[in-house]
């Protein structure tokens, strides 16, 4: 940064000068996003069209180039295993961004009532999941949900309603049990997160326009959805969006806790495996790197094309024009 | 006194079907104009309240009993798997001393690994998010149009997904299976975010900060460094915390790229000690995962007014 020019007059801005001191500032972030970001993305690119895998070591071996062979083989296993795995991905991704979201909006709606004084202190205790850090959350959630250990089981398992005996539940071992845990266990370190942003939504809302349209006769129906609504949609959508692409791509959620299994004998895909989940498999135990990579290229072009759709809505390149 | 005035108001409000339009809309705007103290609820709004508690109550039923089994199954003594009660009965501090002894776990070596990686990565970016984004804000240049328009385009790509890339790099230069190599690994990954977030506070700050500081005689760098840099803590904070958070949770890349024991980080460690053994090691684990979750609870709660506004602030701006 010193070595940039030496600062111009104030007044006197030569565009060239200014240039240069902006280069000075926003160099050494620009070489640590080519370095770390923009050049791994292009190497993968060039990965994905290798065959390095367990047999054909490139580090040893050197690349060789294979075309589209990686893309190839999706193709071709896409109605077996990976059909599964992008269907799951994206009701993975649906379901988990409706419930969060859809939680985080009902307890908000219940915590934005000037009517409870301890409201503050239940957003508080409400937030905690938010403030725990995710990866460690959801190692102590395999514990919990053990099948044959697990604080859950042992307690269910004591309890005896008569016939009725809940026993081992097979939280993460049953295919259909390991979704369902995902999906509840992303949900509860998740709706904080929507819960306070739609009580920042709704805090924003000014009072006056409920109390004019209650005085007008609207019922809370009528101005929950006459007016509540359209201003948290403007407020939240953005959001939703954005979630719904970070939950595409929540490698943690699912790997921490299932490692994408249980996995059939002979499958290459677990029932809980989502792209990214996937992916990371193929690389670290089967050694796939090329097909890896080709993955990781389908993934990029899924969420980038998500993300796009949701800056242009969000308006974010108008602020370039300035 | 209290009931007649509720009583009063439940009749008003049972009554408006049938009541004249003009008396109604009166009464309801003095009880809106009056503004209700508890006492004044109506009969509605107290069942609403009520109701409204009673499911928040289930919801943070919900959200303690985990972290209290997690708490109760640190504090219990030997390697017992069974919730008894409330209070364990055999109450031992022993898994805790096993998380702060190195003969016994190796989760100091994690956290202390966590540390340096997250602290630094963190210390890092927040310089140079903080140059990136004040040039962003206040500079003219060329290529400043394109220049954003290539950080708002790095924010869309999931950079952790090039892990394989970054395994060669890495190997390439060296660092394979080092601290260092994290370290820059992760730099590159938040900065067009973060970047773009810092540009957004700088551009609320009043531009006659620095022309006073330039009449004074400032430089550039001096104006940056005295003047706006002090005024952005909040935002500073927030990417600190924003990029430490990150890095503590980080799974994908760290197991990818760290194979040495004495390298690995928090969650990583935990992750291979609790697959292992679950039954003999539970217990530490659940000590290990408190002792590892409070920094960050801390700091997040600490800072959580700003780290809301913060992330509300760039999920609008994409």
């Amino acid at each position: 940064m010193a070595t940039s020019a030496r600062a111009t007059t104030p007044r006197g801005r030569s565009r060239l000068g200014d240039s240069l001191y902006a280069y000075g500032f926003i160099g050494p972030a620009i070489l640590a996003m080519v370095v770390a970001s923009f050049i791994p993305i292009v190497f993968t690119i060039f990965v994905a069209f290798t065959n390095w895998d367990g047999y054909h070591n490139a580090l040893v071996q050197g690349f060789h180039f294979v075309g589209f062979a990686n893309f190839q083989e999706i193709a071709n296993s896409f109605q077996a295993s990976v059909l599964g795995v992008v269907i799951w991905t994206l009701v993975f991704a649906t379901l988990s961004t409706l419930i969060n979201f859809g939680l985080g909006l009902f307890l908000a709606f219940l915590l934005n009532n000037p009517n409870m004084p301890e409201r503050n202190l239940y957003r508080t205790i409400l937030i905690l999941p938010w403030a725990l850090p995710a990866a460690i959350t959801i190692l102590a959630w395999t514990g919990l949900l053990n099948t044959d250990y697990g604080p859950f089981n042992l307690m269910l398992s004591s309890i005896h309603l008569g016939p009725f005996n809940p026993g081992h539940v097979p939280w993460l071992t049953d295919p259909n049990w390991a979704r369902f845990s995902v999906i509840m266990v992303n949900a509860w370190f998740g709706f904080p997160f929507m819960m306070t942003a739609c009580l920042g939504a709704l805090q924003a809302i000014p009072t006056d326009l409920g109390e004019a349209a209650e005085v007008d006769g609207a019922g809370v129906m009528t101005r929950f959805r006459k007016i509540t609504l359209p201003l948290l949609r403007a407020a939240t959508l953005p959001l939703v969006i954005s979630t719904f692409a970070y939950n595409l791509n929540n490698f943690g959620a699912v790997y921490l806790l299932t490692a994408g299994g249980p996995t059939a004998s002979g499958s290459s895909s677990g029932a809980t495996d989502i792209l990214p989940t996937y992916t990371y498999n193929l690389a670290i135990v089967l050694n796939r790197y090329g097909l890896a990579c080709a993955y990781s290229i389908i993934i990029f072009i899924f969420i980038g094309s998500l993300s796009a759709a949701q800056m242009k809505y969000s308006r974010a390149f108008e602020d370039l024009e300035r | 006194m209290i009931e007649q005035q509720s009583g009063e108001q439940a009749a008003g409000a049972v009554a408006a079907p049938t009541a004249g339009q003009t008396g109604i809309l009166i009464a309801k705007a003095e009880a809106l104009s009056r503004g209700r103290t508890r006492s004044h609820l109506r009969p509605d709004e107290v069942a609403f309240l009520w109701v409204s508690r009673i499911i928040i109550w289930v919801f943070i039923l919900a959200v303690i009993v985990p972290i209290a089994l997690i708490v109760i199954a640190s504090l219990t003594a030997g390697n017992s798997l069974l919730v008894t009660s409330v209070i364990p009965s055999n109450l031992s501090f022993e898994h805790w001393r096993n998380v702060f002894d190195p003969k016994q776990t190796s989760m100091l070596i994690w956290l202390r690994n966590s540390a340096i990686v997250a602290g630094s990565t963190a210390v890092l970016s927040v310089l140079l998010v903080a140059t990136t984004g004040y040039a962003f804000s206040r500079f003219r240049f060329y290529g400043k149009k394109y220049g954003l328009m290539a950080l708002l385009l790095m924010q869309m790509f999931p950079a952790q997904m090039s892990f394989v890339a970054l395994y060669f790099f890495l190997l390439k230069i060296g660092l394979l299976n080092t601290l260092q190599g994290l370290v820059i690994v992760f730099l590159g990954g938040g900065i067009p975010f973060n970047a773009w977030l810092f540009k957004g506070y700088v551009d609320g700050l009043p531009r006659d900060l620095e022309e006073s500081a330039y009449v004074d005689g400032a430089t550039k760098w001096q104006a940056f460094w005295k003047v706006i840099l002090p005024l952005t803590r909040p935002m500073m904070a927030v990417i600190f915390i924003f990029v430490t958070i990150g890095i503590y949770n980080d799974y994908i890349l760290t197991n990818f790229l760290i194979s040495d024991p004495s390298k690995y980080t928090v969650a990583v460690g935990l992750r291979g000690f609790i697959n292992n053994q679950f039954g003999q090691n539970w217990n530490d684990f659940a000590a290990g995962a408190i002792v590892a979750a409070i920094p960050i609870a801390l700091l997040f709660l600490i800072f959580q007014r700003w780290l809301v506004s913060g992330l509300a602030a760039g999920a609008v701006k994409g």
